[in-house]
Formats: C-alpha cells, structure tokens, sequence
C-alpha cells in the first residue's frame, strides 16, 4: 500500500525586519498552519528569525530555464543602465 | 532561434554550461543519465542521514550529563534535519519522498556503509561525531561544488551544522582522552573499531570508470574517492595523535614528498559484504526503520485525512 | 524554616525539585521519539521539544542550586530514583504517538497555568525563569493542542487511539496537581495559590478542547503518589537509563 504523500510547503524566511525573506527549502505538511509549525522546526531553531511565510509549491508560478527569450535583450538597453552614463555622483548601491 | 534543437546539441550545451561552473536548476534541460544519478546519489546521501541516526540516537537515554543530552538530541535532530534537507533536493528532479523511503525500506537503496557498524560504547558518540562527520564533511565540501543547484544549496546549510556536529565529537573524545583510565580506554577502543569503516565513506579506489569520468565531466563530484579519502587522513591523523591517542595501523607515516599521510588501505572485501547487505547491524537497521515507519503510518493517514476534510 | 523576607524555604526547594523532576523525566521520554516518529519533520519538532523541557529542568535545577549549593548534574544524574519527587506522570513509557501527544498537550496546559501562576510570584527568581520558560511554552501548546485537534477525529483509528491515550492519561495528569509537602506555607507566602487550584484551572483549559476533538474525560480518580516519591518502577527503569554511562565513573568529566 502505498502510503500518505503531504503537500510541500516552500518555506522563506526573513531573519530579522527589514530584510527580504528568503527561499530556504521546503516542509511535507498536512495543512498551511502546521507547514508553518515545521519550518520554525527545520529552518528557525538556529538562524535568528522573525517571520517566516510557507507557499504550497504548487501555487508558484514560475518562468521556464529552458525558455531563455523570456529573459533576452537583444538590443541595445545602455541608455537604461547607470554605468552607462559619465556623471560625477556615486551610484547607489543595489 | 531554430527551436528543433538535436539532442546531440542539447548534450553538448548542457557539458558547455556545467565546464564552465555554471549551475543546473530543476528545470533545466539535462541528460536523463545525469538526473537519474543525482537522484540515486542524493537519495542515498538522504538515507544514510535517516538511518545515521540510529548508531547515535541509541545513547541518547544513556547521555552523562545535562549538556551532553541536550547536545546529543540536537545532534542526531539536525540529521533528521539534513535528510530532510537532501530527500527535498532528490524531489525537485522528480521522486516523491514517499517513493525514496519506500525503496529505503524495501532493501532497494543503499546508504552509507559506516551506519552498519555497532555502537557499543559511549565513546562512539564522540567517534561518531569527529571522525564520521570529518570524512563527511570532506565529501560534503566537495559537493558545495557539485554543478545541480538544489544538492549545492543542501550541502552549504549542512556543512555548517555539520561543523558543531564534528566540534562536539572532538569534545567528547578529549574530554575522555584525558579522563580516567576507564575512560581513556573506551575512547581508544572506539577509536580502534572506527578507523577502518571511515576509511571506507569516501569509497573503493576508483577505477576511472566512464561512470567515474562522466560524474566527474558533469562535475556531479569534482574529486576522485581517493582524493577525498586522503583529504581526510590528513586532516585526522595529526589531531588523532595530539590527543595521546593511537590509530591502528602499523604503517602509517608522514610522506615528506608529497605531504601526505600513506596508509593501509581497508578491506575492501568486507566493504563490498556490508554495502550488499552482510554487515553487523544491516538488518537490524533496517528493521528499526521500517517498524518506525509502519508505527507511524496511522498518524500520517489521520493528518491527511483532516486536511482533506478541512478542505472540502 | 524561612527566610527573613517570609519564603518559606525548604517549602520553596521542595517545589523546585518537583519542577525540575517532571521536566527531566517528560524530556528523557520525548527525546525517545528521536529517529523514531511519523515523520520526519515531526522528528525535528518532538526533538527540539524533548531539549526544550531538559532546558527548563536544567533552569529549575540551577535555582534550586542557589539555595542549596547542588549542582544540576549531580542532582539529576546521581540520586536514587525513589528520591526524585516527579508525578507518576511523566514516568510512564513514551506509548504510541496517540499517547506521547495526548501526554504533552495535557502537561503543556499544565505548564500554562503553573507558569502563569508563578509568574506573579513574590519571589523574583521564580518569577524571572517562569517568565523565560513560559515563552517557549506558547510555541509547545501551539503544536500538541494542534495535534489533538487534528488526529482526535481524522480517522476511526486515530479517534480510537487518541480517546484510548486519554483514558490511561487523564487520570495520570491529575497527578501532576497532587500537592506538595509544605505546600501551605507556599499559598501563605503568595508564592502560588496552591495546586487545586491549578488543577481547576487546568481543567477549565482542557475540556473545551478535548470536547471539540471529540474526546471523553474519563471519570478515574487521580494517579497520586509521585510527590511523596511513591512511584511506579517505571521510573526505575527510566533513571538505570539516565544514569548508566555517568556512573561507570561518577565525578568524573563526561
């Protein structure tokens, strides 16, 4: 008999306010609450944290790698890029 | 773009990409060898946590001590922890946890020969812990490398809680390498049962196989099993000495040349024997598992059970 | 005997030793559920609980250390076991997940009320360290009290299960109220209101949820005897367990 395969949650995590949450892996779990019960468990009882989200897997949409134009620019973008342009003010950190 | 790209052409990007450091996602296109692989390796990486558990988590009762208990239970978790972690990486090339766990059950899929060995004293805690977790953490170093996204990201998390893992082994070692007789015995003898079965973790000379050449073209791994293993020795030996402790085998020196330690090599003979099956505690191993798992399955079902009656 | 700020103190360390002890023994029995649960990230969460009770065991046994120069180690790993005053409770064995869940949940509503009870205690010590544990309490209730609501009626099998863990449990639970020698001194001095009343509270917790996952109080009367270190040989067993490796060489470092 083949036996009880759960929904997997995705699990991010942020650790302390003011940074993004970040994808950390991902739980088995019955149900959203319980998800959330498990990654405190697995990916919250050493790193700091203050919130962290699940996401059935399912409910991700996502582009495909093998789809590469989705992605491409082919043209000439510079105009949009801060590199490109000879100003005497420091960029701003991304 | 012609999008009726051969498969010949598919391969030969894909090896472009992989030389090149890049990295391989869940998605990408990838040779079914190359899946099928890393599927069986990660799976059998997921087990060997799983089962590894169980030499462990039998002292867990006896520990002496608040903090060793404490420090134990947090142990033998985190390889609950990083099989989770890993049977996560298998699944995002397309094999249910439930499927890897069934054929772990089954006798289907190997793990690590060394968790086939007894632990018959206190001392293998610590033994355990330091030299088990080194030679895994040597392998495991290598594989932050390996060239499949989802294992790399694995291995980076479990590198870093395998270093308490091998400090608390180391710990426990000196404490007893230093204690009373008694003590100082246990320690050595474990030491004595060990050495050889972790010489064995990193695998049987290799033969340059094309399966060998082609994880290595595909930098699945990026180091040979003897590389790895002699990483290993001579990261140990040294430590292993320092503490007044002896290694058993005659044999072993320091080569000036080359700066490595030579050693005897394992009985590959018993390696073979224990990996199918023939080992002190495979089949008690095994019996645990599957005795957890069947005890479990009520638990399991009921969970479910709710969630679709929740949802409905 | 007391103090000259009126706590009364033997009444205090006999009521620390009872902390300490039903932490040590309830923690010992989670952490046999390590390799061993439903699955794995149940695993994880039952193996950070067993080292969340041996973590408040090893705090009440560090206050208890200020009034009597004893050392946590030696307190908990070198006593006969008919000297520990832990309720017959926490002694038994760890059962089927149904019964290790149902046991939880009733001594995490337990802690609830303790905690909170010593948590407006006069004696500052005890106030400090049941706020501390309480924290990690919340998180513990939130995970048994979900579990009894999912499995108590899930299944026919589960319901079975979880109303049989309650039968041999209940009755056990209430003997985590049985009340301490000195305990009068300690409701004079305002240190708690006594377990009764514990016991009243605690059931005012419990019923509700217990009704609402379909489960039936049994009517068996309290499982007294562990304060009075009259215990069942479970516990016997338990500390041959806990102690058997420190005493090849007691004293020693481990």
């Amino acid at each position: 008999m083949s036996d009880t395969q759960f929904d997997t949650y995705e699990v991010f995590h942020q650790k302390k306010k003011g940074d993004p949450h970040i994808h950390v892996g991902a739980v088995h779990a019955p149900d959203p609450q319980t998800a959330l019960q498990y990654a405190r468990d697995q990916f919250a009882r050493r790193l700091a944290c203050v919130s962290l989200w699940v996401v059935n897997s399912r409910d991700i949409t996502a582009t495909d790698y093998q789809d590469e134009r989705f992605f491409s620019m082919v043209l000439d973008k510079s105009y949009r890029d801060p590199k490109d342009f000879d100003a005497p003010l420091k960029e701003t950190n991304v | 773009m012609n999008s009726q790209v051969t498969a010949e052409d598919q391969l030969a990007r894909f090896e472009e990409r992989v030389a090149r450091g890049e990295k391989v996602e869940p998605g990408d296109w990838m040779p079914d060898e190359y899946r099928k692989s890393l599927i069986r390796m990660i799976g059998q990486h997921a087990h060997s946590e799983i089962v590894g558990q169980l030499p462990e988590g039998k002292w867990i009762p006896y520990a002496p001590g608040f903090r060793r208990k404490l420090t134990l239970i947090a142990k033998v978790q985190d390889e609950a922890g990083h099989g989770q972690l890993l049977y996560r990486a298998a699944e995002t090339l397309g094999k249910s946890r439930e499927e890897m766990l069934e054929e772990l059950l089954a006798g289907k899929a190997k793990y690590a020969n060394v968790f086939n060995y007894p632990t018959p004293s206190w001392a293998d805690v610590g033994v355990i812990g330091w030299l088990v977790d080194m030679a895994a953490v040597v392998n495991q170093t290598m594989l932050q490398q390996t060239s499949f996204g989802p294992y790399a990201r694995a291995m980076k998390r479990i590198c870093y809680e395998e270093s308490f893992h091998i400090k608390q082994g180391y710990d426990l070692v000196a404490t007893l390498a230093k204690g009373t007789p008694e003590q100082k015995a246990m320690v050595q003898g474990a030491i004595d049962r060990w050495w050889y079965p972790t010489l064995m973790m990193s695998g049987p000379p290799d033969n340059l196989s094309a399966h060998t050449l082609q994880s290595l073209k595909w930098r699945i791994k990026t180091k040979t099993n003897e590389q790895v293993r002699q990483e290993y020795v001579d990261l140990i030996v040294p430590q292993i000495r320092a503490l007044g402790l002896t290694i058993p085998d005659r044999d072993l020196k320091y080569d000036e040349k080359s700066e490595h330690w030579s050693y005897t090599q394992p009985d590959w003979e018993e390696l073979k024997r224990v990996v199918n099956g023939d080992g002190p505690m495979n089949k008690e191993r095994l019996a645990v598992r599957r005795k957890a798992h069947e005890d479990g399955r009520w638990v399991r079902e009921a969970l479910a059970a709710k969630r679709k009656e929740v949802a409905a | 005997m007391s103090t000259s700020d009126g706590i009364p103190t033997q009444a205090l360390e006999t009521l620390l030793l009872a902390l300490a002890d039903d932490e040590l023994m309830l923690g010992h029995r989670n952490a046999e559920w390590t390799g061993y649960a439903p699955l794995i990230e149940e695993d994880i969460a039952f193996s950070n609980i067993a080292q969340d009770e041996l973590g408040h065991s090893l705090a009440w046994f560090t206050l208890y250390q200020q009034l009597s120069n004893k050392k946590p180690d030696s307190l908990a790993f070198e006593r006969e076991w008919s000297d520990y005053t832990c309720c017959r409770f926490v002694t038994y064995p760890k059962g089927d997940f149904a019964y290790t869940v149902v046991r939880q949940y009733l001594f995490d509503e337990a802690e609830q009320v303790r905690l909170r009870a010593f948590s407006l205690s006069p004696y500052e010590p005890i106030r400090d360290v049941s706020a501390k544990i309480l924290r990690e309490e919340a998180y513990h209730l939130m995970h048994s009290q979900g579990l009894i609501e999912r499995l108590g009626d899930a299944t026919e099998e589960s319901h079975r299960r979880m109303q049989a863990a309650l039968n041999d449990a209940f009755p056990q639970a209430l003997g985590m109220f049985e009340a301490l020698e000195g305990e009068d001194e300690l409701i004079s001095s305002g240190i708690f209101g006594g377990n009764a009343k514990l016991r009243d509270e605690w059931l005012g917790r419990v019923q509700p949820v217990l009704e609402n996952a379909t489960l039936l109080i049994p009517g068996a009367p309290a499982d007294f005897g562990g304060r009075k270190r009259n215990h069942v040989e479970y516990l016997q067993q338990l500390v041959d367990d806990l102690q058997s490796v420190y005493k090849i060489a007691p004293g020693a470092k481990w």
